[in-house]
């Protein structure tokens, strides 16, 4: 590794601060930091003169104007939370504030991918440590959007769906756990699912999820779908959005 | 998407948070979004849009993923705005963190990174000369960078300020800036520490 010290010296936190700011940290290197920033006071006071250090040349890269679409979809996240969230979380139990009715309330208009970052705030407020979770999703049904199970994929290449209730299933029927990032040729199966039950799926042989990755259910045969592809009707469907810290 | 009916004038409204110097008050902006003023990010978003889109494009080089992760950022800031402390920093550079960070996330985890492995990078070392780069020239207009650190970058030689800049503009890795460079990979490494050193000292 090119970071080891000189003999007898001890990491030069300035250094590796620089470096993750600058950007030159592997994925690994990034999230290593990242889990020090949260205890080692040093590495974030380095962290933060690095970010104001290097600001100005921010400038550097060309402004591109957003399209008129990006403004609404932001709108539309943030109205869902008309109160920031982390201002009415109260202390206790984070499953609880999963499913309180207050809660949930407003995400069905606005849609899911705001729902995201409602779930995402609580986990961070409530888990201690905080967990490397790195994207949320929160999968909504289509038709009245009503929000039914959550996506936590984390730093650990795993990715946790957990239900946010009981759904019904036919007997001869399965939930099949599907996920799609633009430019793939088509979904790829994470597995069949059981109902009320949280999952964990490892996803090595995946690359990570990207923002805007779609991750849904499908209703399949009993035995998962035939064709390696979804078949039936789409029971939960959201997309991921990136949570820091 | 269009409404249909009420397109006639875009809807604007005022930027609502200035100082008294009429330069935008970022740290009271993120206090308002805190306080869940919408206006407020609505103001921050229209003063830096633009150029957060364009910090974030250069990096991913993607415009869709791009607008993705500007989303993201947005959210994050309007949601973590209450986290946001003075006195640690300023409000700009903390929402440009987020939004940097977030898109150098996202690369460094995705597909992009090829790494340079070791030993290819032996034999590049073993071939090269450093001399071979006294001669070059600048691939940025670094000198547009207000403030402390034009002049600091001005202390380094073109090659070693051409690595910071491919690195926090382009947001290039290790590996994609000794192939830009058609450098080593060791050289681009050490020439990139020995670079920040010089500019903390430069700027202390």
């Amino acid at each position: 590794m090119n970071t080891e010290p000189q003999a007898g010296m001890p990491p030069d936190i300035h250094e590796l601060a620089g470096e993750y700011v600058l950007g030159t940290l592997t994925a690994e290197q990034r999230r290593a930091v990242e889990l020090r920033l949260a205890t080692e006071a040093d590495l974030q006071a380095a962290v933060l003169a690095w970010g104001e250090r290097l600001l100005p040349l921010a400038s550097l890269a060309e402004p591109v104007v957003p399209s008129p679409r990006l403004w609404k979809r932001i709108a539309r996240s943030i109205d869902a939370l008309a109160v920031p969230a982390r201002r009415v979380i109260q202390p206790k139990p984070w499953w609880r504030d999963w499913r309180s009715l207050g809660l949930w309330r407003g995400l069905t208009a606005g849609g899911f991918a705001t729902a995201v970052i409602l779930a995402a705030v609580l986990v961070e407020r409530t888990m201690d440590p905080p967990p490397a979770t790195r994207f949320m999703v929160v999968l909504v049904a289509p038709d009245d959007k009503a929000p039914g199970w959550v996506v936590q994929a984390s730093a650990s290449r795993q990715i946790e769906l957990i239900p946010l209730g009981v759904m019904e299933v036919p007997a001869d029927k399965a939930l099949q756990f599907w996920t799609k990032a633009e430019g793939w040729s088509g979904p790829v199966s994470l597995g069949l699912v059981t109902p009320g039950q949280s999952m964990k799926v490892p996803v090595d042989k995946l690359p990570a999820v990207k923002p805007n990755q779609l991750f849904e259910l499908t209703l399949e045969p009993r035995t998962g779908s035939p064709t390696g592809k979804p078949t039936g009707p789409i029971r939960y469907i959201g997309r991921a959005v990136q949570v820091i810290m | 998407m269009r409404a249909s009916g009420n397109m006639t004038a875009p809807r604007r409204r005022p930027i609502f948070v200035l100082s008294a110097l009429n330069e935008f008050d970022y740290e009271a902006t993120l206090a308002a979004c805190a306080a869940g003023e919408h206006a407020a990010m609505q103001g921050l978003y229209e003063r830096e849009g633009a150029r957060l889109l364009g910090v974030v494009q250069r990096i991913v080089r993607d415009r869709a993923l791009a607008e993705d992760i500007v989303h993201d950022a947005c959210v994050n800031i309007w949601t973590r705005a209450a986290s946001f402390d003075p006195t640690r920093g300023s409000a700009r550079g903390w929402i440009y963190s987020v939004t940097r960070n977030l898109a150098l996330n996202a690369m460094r985890d995705g597909s992009r990174e090829v790494g340079v492995d070791e030993d290819t990078a032996a034999a590049l070392d073993a071939r090269a000369s450093v001399d071979a780069w006294h001669d070059m020239a600048d691939a940025f207009a670094w000198q547009a960078s207000a403030g402390r650190i034009e002049h600091c970058l001005q202390q380094l030689e073109p090659v070693r300020r051409n690595c910071i800049l491919h690195a926090y503009v382009d947001g290039f890795s290790h590996g994609e800036i000794a192939r830009q460079l058609d450098a080593p990979l060791g050289t681009v490494k050490a020439w990139i520490k020995r670079s920040l050193a010089a500019l903390r000292e430069c700027m202390a």
